[in-house]
């Protein structure tokens, strides 16, 4: 509908509202007229109150005052003697006249005055409703858009305008609008600021031109406004405690890391001086057999440090995000070998199984994130599964990915924490029984996440198994097939 | 050694100083130390030392443009000495001049190992090139271009042999792997690891007895590669 036949249409019904009075006293006094002889004048002046009062209860109070007046003429040109003229001849009939016209008028403000009661109460209820609608739709939002959302839809729905938008300022600036695609360029109707405690957290841009916005949908949607704001404020402090606890958590973290790390370094330390200290008094002799053995001490417990320092070190490293793979195209069973080789003392105890075929794909990895990852996970599995039994290494390729199992035959893990082991320092068993820093798993997990594969573990009939992916595809290029010379000198 | 041989060490720390001191004075060395860029490069210009060990982190200048530096004028053996997890660094000092790196915390022997390996390779330099590689089962005659294992000849590649002559030829030596590759393939192909990665495999496949546990030819992760010859 466009404004200009709304325009018309209004015009049409406010002439409705005084032309329809007068339409109806015509009809009542044509009845009257006819019942002229049977009917005294006080009662046609009694009965012609009924009309004017439903005028005024259906019109308004203007047509029932203009009705009265109309009336007051009618009556006195119709039934007053002398007929046909406004003129009054006995003084009783002016009395009649006048009290006539002060009762219509009386009765036509009372009834306008219900009436007008009448309506102010239901449009209060209704907006009392609205009201409890929004805070109900808005209670227990702590998204700052949700909430802008919601509250653009209510505004809409009350005020039926051609498009609402909602502007939220501030640390992380965000618009609604309803609908989508608004396309209106003129300035909004009604602009409403939200605003609260700590300044304008935005404002409502309402778009309808007509009807006119009242002011009564004016103070709805402030009212509205200070709704939004109300939940916005709420939002934000939801959001500075759970930033609080996250922040008391990472504390506690951090006194556990502390904690953990200083008996960790400590450990070795203590070999350390101890074997030092002894070489440097009289109690060994040159030659004593525990001399060497002191000397071993000292060396593998400063091995065993820096293992210890360099996992302490890989952990800040993934945590602050400064864990980039340097990638390149690798042999995994080259990476598996280096490892092997390297742990050939500390797996002395176990069978060691290695199923990774020299014809895989090339890999696009760190190398040497690679080999730690490996390193941990063979250390976890040598860790914890008993003597003599095997761990098994198997690689095998995917669709555009590789797969690595490592498995052992050690203890199962609650399937509840087969998540959790990669967290930091989390153990399935007592602290005392197994050393180490608690942070190998979580750096392989790092490490695979930095190279875009993913670990878990999983319970087997006898045992455990880690499982990882890499991807094979590397910036969009598969792994590269090589031009191999075949010819002999 | 009949001469004394003269060691610069260049480390801000000086607990490393101190050690360093006492090991490689023990073993008959002549040690200077300093324990800043500058001064390391005024004392190396001064003295004209047999080797350099030099700490990649230096309070006031990088420890590669310390390299950069020395070798505008100078072929004195640099080992590097840096920390764990400092790859591009320790490949960076290696592809500016460096001759060989150690990661903190060292062993001794390790390092006693590389001045061995750094000062030989600069004699070989200067004098005359040995023309048989040996290690263990292995034989190369570079003159010749013939590889043998025990006493059967070795079936190489072109390419295969060009790249195990340059490796023998360095032995000792840590390559890395742009230094390998554009001396084997050419600077074109200086970013291509794959290449070596593969020729490497052939490689070991072939001299190796063990070819995931190789001998010979090993693998400096994240670094390049360094050929293992009989001393």
């Amino acid at each position: 509908m466009n404004s200009a036949n709304m325009r018309s249409s209004s015009l049409l019904s406010r002439f409705q509202r005084y032309l329809l009075p007068i339409v109806c006293i015509s009809a009542v006094t044509a009845v009257f007229f006819i019942l002229r002889a049977v009917l005294d004048t006080t009662l046609i002046a009694l009965l012609y109150l009924i009309p004017l009062g439903m005028i005024t209860a259906y019109w308004g109070l203007g047509p029932g005052i203009s009705s009265a007046l109309l009336t007051f003429l009618v009556f006195n040109y119709f039934f007053i003697e002398p007929y046909y003229l406004l003129a009054v001849h006995q003084p009783s009939d002016v009395v009649i006249l006048i009290v006539f016209l002060i009762v219509a008028v009386v009765i036509s403000q009372l009834v306008a005055r219900a009436q007008a009661g009448l309506a102010l109460a239901t449009t209060r209820e209704r907006e009392a409703t609205q009201l409890y609608e929004l805070s109900v739709a808005l209670a227990g939002l702590h998204n700052d858009h949700a909430i802008a959302e919601i509250l653009a839809k209510h505004v809409q729905a009350i005020s039926q305008g051609e498009a609402v938008e909602l502007n939220l300022v501030g640390a992380q600036p965000f618009v609604f609008h309803l609908p989508e695609n608004n396309s209106l360029t003129r300035t909004p109707e009604l602009i409403v600021p939200i605003q609260a405690a700590r300044g304008i957290l935005g404002q409502i841009r309402l778009w309808r031109a007509v009807p006119a916005i009242s002011s009564g949908e004016r103070r709805l949607l402030q009212t509205f406004a200070s709704q939004g704001a109300l939940a916005l404020e709420r939002a934000a402090l939801a959001q500075a405690e759970s930033r609080a606890r996250v922040l008391e958590e990472s504390d506690k973290l951090k006194s556990a890391i502390l904690s953990s790390v200083s008996h960790e370094l400590r450990t070795p330390l203590s070999t350390i001086k101890a074997a030092a200290s002894s070489l440097r008094g009289k109690e060994v002799g040159w030659d004593s057999p525990a001399r060497g053995e002191l000397i071993a001490a000292i060396d593998d417990e400063a091995d065993h440090l820096n293992i210890l320092v360099g996992n302490l070190l890989d952990m800040s490293r993934i945590e602050s995000g400064a864990l980039k793979p340097k990638r390149e195209w690798n042999i995994l069973s080259e990476i598996v070998g280096s490892v092997l080789a390297r742990m050939k003392h500390s797996a002395e105890e176990h069978q060691i199984e290695v199923e990774v075929s020299d014809n895989l794909p090339l890999v696009p990895v760190d190398y040497v994130q690679m080999q730690q990852v490996f390193t941990n996970l063979l250390s976890n599995s040598l860790k914890y599964a008993p003597v003599n039994t095997t761990i098994c290494i198997r690689a095998y390729a995917e669709e555009e990915m590789i797969r690595v199992q490592v498995t052992n035959q050690g203890p199962q893990v609650p399937p509840e924490h087969l998540e959790r082991i990669f967290d930091k320092f989390y153990r399935t068993t007592a602290a005392d029984r197994v050393t180490g820093t608690g942070l190998g798993l979580s750096i392989c997990k790092g490490i695979v996440e930095a190279h875009g594969g993913h670990i878990w573990a999983e319970n087997l009939t006898s045992g455990l198994a880690f499982n990882f992916t890499l991807p094979l595809i590397w910036d969009g290029a598969p792994p590269p097939r090589l031009p191999i010379d075949m010819e002999t000198e | 050694m009949s001469n004394t041989v003269h060691i610069l060490v260049i480390d801000d720390e000086p607990q490393i100083l101190r050690a360093m001191r006492t090991i490689l004075t023990e073993k008959q060395f002549k040690v200077t130390v300093a324990s800043r860029g500058e001064e390391g490069l005024a004392l190396a210009a001064a003295n004209e030392p047999d080797l350099i060990i030099l700490d990649l982190g230096l309070p006031d200048m990088d420890g590669v443009e310390v390299c950069t530096r020395l070798r505008e004028w100078t072929q004195i053996p640099i080992i590097i000495l840096s920390v764990r997890d400092s790859e591009r660094d320790k490949v960076a000092a290696l592809d500016k001049g460096a001759d060989d790196y150690l990661t903190k915390p060292f062993g001794i022997e390790e390092l006693l190992a590389r001045v061995r390996v750094a000062l030989r390779h600069s004699a070989r330099v200067q004098g005359t090139q040995s023309k048989v590689v040996r290690a263990g089962r292995l034989t190369i005659d570079l003159a010749w271009h013939i590889v043998k294992l025990d006493e059967e000849e070795v079936k190489l590649t072109g390419t295969e042999h060009k790249l195990l002559a340059y490796l023998a030829t360095n032995h000792g030596r840590v390559l890395t792997h742009q230094n390998i590759l554009s001396n084997v393939w050419g600077p074109a192909d200086a970013d291509h690891t794959e290449y070596l990665r593969v020729y490497m495999r052939q490689l070991r496949k072939k001299l190796e007895a063990d070819p995931e546990r190789p001998q010979y030819i090993l693998t400096e992760p994240g670094i390049g590669y360094r050929f293992i010859a009989d001393e």
